[in-house]
């Protein structure tokens, strides 16, 4: 009995020792740099994934031709070292950089983007993820090792942001349309996944972790830490004490609350980075179908711009930032947040708030008050998984009183909205929208092709949220698609936020900030982007992880970890040793008591 | 015994085939376009947008026929993580399993010794510490718990079953013990009332039953009586309920795998919740439901082997 416990134990000691960091291995101790993230990454292949935290992985496992700058978000070189539209504007050039290798060797060449992009052109599920970037692509075409050549259909701005991570064709070839709906990408029998970016997948554990190895070849230089950890937490709360207790370097996407409690606490900075979301409260501007027939329950007042525009009026939007955002953001205008600066538009004449004003265009808009001070009711849709959007709603029901509109709040989940916005049954509603670098998709929700469809006798919802639909708006949306001078591209998107603002199809209400909190006494060297207020992870692009450092390299920044795993060992030892012991006491206690049963 | 086990079998059966019919029509019934849930953010072509949609516009009797077949397989993958859900569950299972599993294990060892103990002396001061406590333990809830716990201990892991880089089998379970030992502890202490309450009821019945009497008349000592007699009378209703518990294992423990960022089934619906996941959620409930009717039907049987009046009856 006794003897059996003194063996396991010595088995389970000599056994952890032997596989572990404890055994005396002279090699250096790695350095890890750990994220905590409330999302896994939902699959870490490129033509599956779709939560921000898998393109994060994307851009860390692949090279991009073209990736956007850490100064102002623009178009900026990478994989290919330079590019270049053909004077007939019927292809693009991309001279691909020489010398880069995958993980396994291999030389990376034009051949290798040729392959991405005609799959993806070819490809049905392939598709999924990317299709919208090659809609205007004939095909792709390697002319040799460095050169790159994208037929296009029609010139078009979208060539220098083609977000497609370049696959590696000795790897997907072997992987036929059927089998990448199921394929993995994850490292098997030990191998990292074959890339070509700062960092290789090495481990992956679903709902727990994924582990990458840097680069030390990567051709912008080797990343100044060894191993990067995504940690997935599913609770804000324990995600901050493991940040405090030193067992994650970094802390992302934290709501407000938890994000004060990190203020004081030691080692630990908080960020408030500007980001590239914008919420709004959507009018219905008159719901219809693309081909212009009336759909929805809308009420009638709100097709009237100067309803609208008093709306707008009446919302206070520095209030919202200070008391809904507890000030992690800024008041709202146009629909290209300032993140963006060289597309963002501050409008000459801001929708500031103005009660007085707001009353008057209600009254010379022909909606004067009743006897009772109010003048038409309407109703407010707020979401059911957002408290800031039911908040939002409150506020905005008590300034509408105030201008005699009578509003009624109704909170519903985003499924259940996403469905009504769709089949235009509603006058306004509280959402918002994350904007790309490439304001195309953004600017696309305000056209008239983007209003709803019917297919058979269902309606189904396409982007538009508001139903607006201008023909002068429409033709600058055309102008700018084929339009591949940046600065005149800009130019008109300028033009087109400015016309939805003048035209309030949304009364936007505010630039929200991304909050994260990271171990400042262990880490320094990070890139914001937009600089200098900018996010500093989950950027476009790879800036920070090639930058960011240990604080020094004496003070051994890793101890904490490292310690950790062997705190882990020693703890599971003892656990072990508790629950061995406490079954030998028992079974020897029945044994002495049996025996002694036996006797009596 | 025979008429009574095919009995409880085909109770069993029947339950089983209502809820995977009545499984297949909620969630139709569900409002909500769920191929707009697949495909919101995801770059596709409206082209392959109109096949996925016709694949769902089926008749509902061929899409039946097609989910009885298996009805863990379903029409379109997972939106959240667009696979299989069958594939996905078949990962969560073993977590939780095992989260819960010891917890329920443990919770019922201690719940039932304590039972005893303070039964078995009415009123004593150990009975009244012991009722006290866990009463106030059961009165708590197991989020609040895990929180407590994971900010009085910070000794332990604050979440996840196992430490990044740990290798090798020994030093794998090692890891996956000390990670275990916050989210266990915070389920039995919550679950060890139920167990407690009810083994010290079912004793305190058998307490002035005729059979001690005649055991104490033999000479046993006080010990053996409540051993050898008394204890394995009052355990049939425990039994039952250990039984009942283990059914909802599969279930999860959604709250303290949450806390605990524990990659189980609790977890997983929790997530398909927030979607919402349609066919994950499907899926998930059909596997909560068939677990709590296997292990009443083997809860039902355990009970005619312990006790063959039940059978007779």
């Amino acid at each position: 009995m006794h003897h059996f416990v003194i063996r396991a134990l010595t088995f389970a000691l000599a056994g952890g020792l032997l596989s572990t960091p404890l055994s005396p291995t002279p090699a250096a101790p790695k350095v890890t740099f750990t994220i905590g993230i409330q999302s896994d990454v939902d699959s870490t292949n490129p033509f599956t994934g779709i939560v921000v935290e898998a393109y994060e992985t994307y851009a860390l496992m692949y090279d991009y031709l073209t990736t956007s700058s850490a100064k102002d978000v623009s178009p900026q070189p990478s994989l290919a070292e330079s590019y270049s539209e053909a004077p007939d504007k019927k292809s693009w050039t991309y001279k691909i950089r020489a010398g880069v290798k995958w993980s396994d060797g291999q030389p990376l060449t034009a051949r290798d983007a040729a392959y991405t992009f005609n799959r993806i052109i070819d490809g049905d599920f392939e598709q999924t993820n990317y299709g919208n970037y090659v809609a205007n692509i004939d095909k792709a075409e390697a002319t040799d090792d460095t050169t790159l050549v994208l037929h296009v259909k029609q010139p078009t701005p979208i060539m220098e942001r083609l977000a497609v991570p370049i696959l590696p064709e000795h790897v997907w070839k072997d992987v036929d349309g059927k089998a990448v709906k199921s394929y993995a990408n994850e490292p098997e029998n030990g191998q990292p996944v074959v890339g070509s970016g700062p960092f290789q997948l090495v481990e992956r554990r679903k709902g727990q972790y994924l582990r990458f190895a840097a680069n030390k070849n990567y051709w912008q230089g080797a990343p100044k830490f060894d191993e990067l950890v995504f940690r997935v937490f599913t609770n804000a709360d324990a995600e901050a004490q493991a940040l405090v207790r030193g067992e994650i370097d970094f802390a992302y996407d934290l709501q407000s609350n938890v994000f004060n409690s990190l203020k004081d606490k030691p080692g630990v900075t908080t960020r408030s980075s500007e980001y590239s979301g914008f919420n709004e409260i959507a009018f219905n501007t008159g719901a219809a179908l693309a081909d212009g027939t009336p759909i929805g329950d809308g009420h009638e007042a709100l097709k009237n711009k100067q309803v609208r525009l008093a709306i707008s009026h009446a919302i206070d939007r520095q209030t919202l930032v200070d008391r809904v955002l507890n000030g992690h953001g800024s008041p709202g205008d146009t629909f290209i947040p300032p993140v963006y600066p060289l597309l963002h538009h501050t409008p000459a004449a801001p929708q500031n708030f103005d009660l007085a004003k707001a009353n008057q265009l209600l009254d010379a808009a022909g909606y004067a008050k009743k006897a009772d001070g109010t003048r038409f009711a309407l109703r407010l849709f707020a979401r059911q998984e957002s408290q800031d959007s039911q908040s939002t709603a409150e506020f905005v029901k008590s300034w509408l009183k105030e201008i005699g509109i009578d509003v009624t709040v109704k909170v519903m989940s985003e499924d259940t909205l996403t469905e009504v916005i769709g089949q235009g049954d509603y006058d306004m509603f509280e959402w918002g929208w994350v904007v790309e670098p490439d304001p195309d998709y953004q600017m696309s929700v305000f056209t008239c092709g983007k209003r709803s469809y019917k297919d058979g006798d269902a309606i189904y919802a396409d982007l538009s949220d508001s139903f607006y639909c201008n023909p002068a708006y429409d033709e600058l949306y055309e102008q700018q698609a084929g339009e591949t001078d940046q600065a005149k591209r800009a130019e008109l998107a300028k033009r087109m936020q400015q016309m939805v603002h003048d035209d309030a199809a949304y009364a936007i209400t505010y630039y929200y900030n991304d909050l994260v909190a990271y171990r400042s006494d262990r880490w320094t060297g990070f890139t914001p982007q937009p600089d200098p207020d900018g996010s500093l992870l989950f950027q476009y692009g790879v800036h920070s992880y090639l930058t960011m450092a240990p604080v020094t390299a004496t003070e051994k920044p890793q101890a904490a970890s490292s310690s950790g795993v062997n705190g882990a060992l020693i703890g599971g030892i003892v656990a072990g040793v508790v629950v061995l012991a406490g079954a030998a006491f028992l079974v020897t206690r029945r044994r002495s008591s049996a025996s002694a049963d036996d006797r009596e | 015994m025979r008429g009574y086990v095919l009995k409880k079998v085909g109770w069993s059966i029947g339950t089983l085939l209502f809820v995977v019919v009545f499984n297949f029509f909620l969630f139709r019934l569900l409002p909500g376009d769920p191929i707009g849930l697949y495909t919101r953010g995801r770059n596709m072509s409206p082209e392959q947008l109109i096949r996925l949609r016709q694949q769902l516009n089926r008749p509902v009797g061929e899409q039946f026929v097609e989910y009885l077949a298996n009805p863990f397989a379903s029409a379109i993958n997972s939106t959240r993580f667009n696979r299989p859900v069958w594939e996905i569950i078949g990962e969560r299972v073993w977590p939780t399993v095992l989260l819960v599993g010891t917890a329920v294990l443990v919770a019922a060892l201690a719940g039932v010794w304590l039972g005893i103990r303070s039964g078995w002396r009415r009123g004593s001061r150990f009975d009244r510490i012991t009722t006290g406590t866990t009463n106030t333990l059961y009165a708590m809830p197991e989020f609040w718990v895990g929180m407590m716990l994971i900010m009085w201990l910070p000794f332990f892991p604050s979440g996840g079953i196992n430490s990044v880089g740990v290798s090798g089998f020994f030093a794998t379970a090692a890891d996956t013990l000390w990670h275990m030992v916050l989210p266990v502890t915070a389920l039995a202490i919550v679950y060890l009332a139920e167990y407690t309450s009810i083994m010290r009821a079912s004793l305190v019945d058998e307490l002035r039953q005729d059979y001690l009497t005649l055991a104490r008349a033999k000479g046993l000592r006080e010990d053996l009586v409540r051993r050898r007699h008394a204890v394995p009378n009052a355990l049939l209703p425990t039994m039952t309920l250990i039984f009942l518990n283990l059914g909802f294992v599969i279930g999860g423990a959604i709250t303290v795998e949450y806390v605990f960022s524990w990659p189980g089934l609790g977890l997983l619906t929790a997530e398909a919740l927030r979607g919402p996941d349609i066919p994950l959620l499907q899926a998930v409930f059909l596997l909560f439901s068939l677990g709590v009717i296997v292990f009443t039907l083997l809860a039902d049987l355990l009970y005619a082997v312990l006790d063959p009046r039940v059978s007779t009856q």
